[in-house]
């Protein structure tokens, strides 16, 4: 983590580099020409003799390392947290109805498992087959409860990660809410509802311009991860502590109601996954190179 | 050009270098995490996912490399034995646990995670104190617990399955025993014991529970006789269990037989099997 916090892709800007982050938009336009949406990249730049950015790239910096770091780790971490949840879970589940008189379930989500074992070959449909394929297995409360702790606390330093990593790279800027964010996530929405029909309908069907890092969906989204996260963490500790911690408990109202709201914001984190996939995947690799190496060769662009 | 997006040029070699870097390291960190999650995974889900024979030839080649069973067991008992240190930083003596009206009383299941002992136990229960200041073991009826102050409480039970139930219990302090009987200067624990405890087929499996003094001594941790006013049912502990509602339900002991003062901690049945020893609340 050290070496990659040392690796500031702004130190090598030609200016003076100040050991503090990219605050100061280091911009120098080349030969008093604006910056332009789509820099010369691939061209050596030999059309001009006196060159001062020759052997130079022009690129947006996207995430600080801190960023890049505990956005990977938090695949690990959630992976675990939700996998030994479930096998928590399976000890006393809250979503309860009648056993069912063919499968003996009386869990709901036992009977997502079953529907899914409907559909796998050679799968034997029971209450046990979810937690023995998307948890720890049934019947390892203690394990479950050893893996749940262990990656809490590292749940918890990877959000102070995170939020140092907002701070020194200026992220957190993107993520503020803004008074067009309404109107620009109507925009957005339209876009998404239309885009395959377009396609299918060979229909010019462009982007809305954005001229921001993210836009309006992408702002909401990611600017909720954090207050997610910070949700998981009450709610969890207001489980695990309810007497140290009695006026946690009382603001999800009862015991029960922060194990509702800690399931619900893992069915959360699950929910944002499926779009954040997708949407890397569409958007191709500088997006997916800017959350590794930090930089991006778009200067406007979404991801 | 938005402030949100700062431009620069970098060195095309640096930059290639760098991120040629950082690239290894997300390479690297992939394969530590996917390695560190072998060696801390279940043994049934590895050969769930795996199969028998690739778990066998994986386990040997991590455990050639140092990351053994045993240390993985060490390592994960330490997130615990870490997660217990919290708890006890955030530990106050002094904060009562939340008490409830009468009306808020649900249903109490029995947990009882092997049968459980049919009534013929109590009507020869004793209980005895061992490892007093006197230096001599003490025996004790239910009329000689009735002497004590009696006292009454509303709280809730959690467990460690996730489930609570709130039940009105009454009996006396364990505080007002410790005072009645004190403990040997040197102790720092006390080991409860169900002599009566059964397994899963019925035969006799004591439970052992320890509790710190100081929680011992807590005004809401009492050794309860009754519960919902009426005298304790075998399902619920009768004739006493431990009432701690600062302690998780595995803590709260049933049908205690012995108590044992210590001076070094006593060990759980659950701690034994996997859970963690502390079970603060």
């Amino acid at each position: 983590m050290t070496q990659m916090d040392t690796e500031k892709p702004e130190d090598d800007a030609p200016v003076p580099a100040e050991p503090e982050v990219a605050e100061v938009p280091i911009e120098e336009p080349p030969v008093a020409e604006p910056p332009v949406a789509e820099p010369p990249v691939e061209e050596p730049a030999a059309e001009e003799v006196v060159d001062e950015h020759a052997g130079q790239r022009l690129v947006v910096i996207k995430h600080h390392a801190l960023v890049r770091l505990s956005h990977w780790l938090n695949v690990p971490i959630l992976f675990a947290l939700i996998v030994s949840g479930f096998s928590i879970y399976w000890a006393s589940p809250v979503f309860l109805h009648k056993p069912d008189p063919v499968t003996h379930s009386r869990d709901y989500l036992a009977d997502v498992g079953i529907a899914i074992a409907g559909h796998v070959p050679g799968a034997q449909a029971n209450p046990s087959w979810f937690y023995d394929h998307f948890a720890l297995g049934v019947y390892n409360l203690a394990g479950a409860l050893r893996w749940h702790w262990l990656f809490v606390y590292f749940f918890l330093l990877n959000g102070i990660l995170y939020l140092l990593g907002l701070a020194l790279g200026r992220g957190y800027r993107a993520l503020l809410p803004r008074r067009s964010m309404f109107g620009e996530s109507l925009a957005m929405v339209r876009y998404y509802a239309g885009v395959v029909p377009m396609k299918i309908a060979r229909r010019p069907w462009p982007h809305p311009e954005i001229t921001t890092k993210y836009n309006a969906l992408q702002r909401g989204a990611y600017a909720s991860m954090p207050i997610a996260g910070a949700l998981a963490l009450a709610s969890g500790w207001a489980m695990h502590k309810p007497v140290q911690f009695w006026w946690l408990e009382r603001m999800f109202g009862s015991y029960d109601g922060a194990r509702i709201v800690h399931f619900a914001v893992m069915i959360y984190f699950i929910l944002f996954l499926i779009p954040h996939l997708v949407l890397v995947a569409v958007d191709g690799w500088d997006t997916m190179r800017s959350m590794i190496a930090g930089w991006s060769v778009r200067t406007g662009g979404t991801e | 050009m938005s402030d949100e997006m700062p431009q620069v040029y970098i060195d095309e070699k640096k930059l290639r270098k760098q991120s040629r870097r950082d690239f290894i390291l997300f390479g690297a960190g992939t394969f530590a995490a996917l390695a560190g999650f072998w060696w801390i995974a279940p043994l049934s889900s590895k050969k769930r996912i795996f199969g028998e024979h690739a778990t066998d030839v994986l386990d040997t080649a991590a455990a050639r490399f140092g990351f053994t069973k045993e240390r993985s067991e060490r390592f994960q008992n330490r997130a615990l034995t870490f997660d217990d240190d919290v708890a006890e930083a955030l530990y106050s003596p002094t904060r009562s646990v939340r008490t409830y009206r009468r009306s808020d009383i649900t249903p109490l299941r029995n947990n009882y995670n092997g049968r459980t002992p049919s009534a013929d136990y109590i009507a020869d229960w004793t209980l005895t104190l061992t490892g007093l200041a006197s230096g001599t073991d003490v025996v004790l009826r239910l009329p000689d617990l009735a002497r004590l102050e009696q006292h009454a409480q509303i709280t809730r039970l959690c467990c460690v399955e996730g489930w609570s139930a709130i039940a009105g219990w009454s009996g006396i302090r364990f505080a007002d025993l410790l005072r009645a009987y004190p403990p040997a200067p040197d102790a720092k624990w006390a080991s409860l014991e169900s002599a009566v405890n059964l397994d899963g087929a019925g035969n006799p499996d004591p439970y052992y529970v320890s509790i710190d003094l100081p929680t011992a001594q807590h005004p809401q941790t009492l050794l309860a006789t009754h519960l919902n006013g009426s005298p304790l049912a075998p399902d619920h502990g009768a004739p006493l269990r431990l009432v701690a509602p600062m302690k998780l339900g595995l803590k709260n002991i049933k049908a205690i037989t012995k108590i044992a003062y210590v001076a070094e901690q006593p060990h759980d049945y659950w701690g034994d099997r996997g859970y963690s020893k502390y079970d603060g609340l």
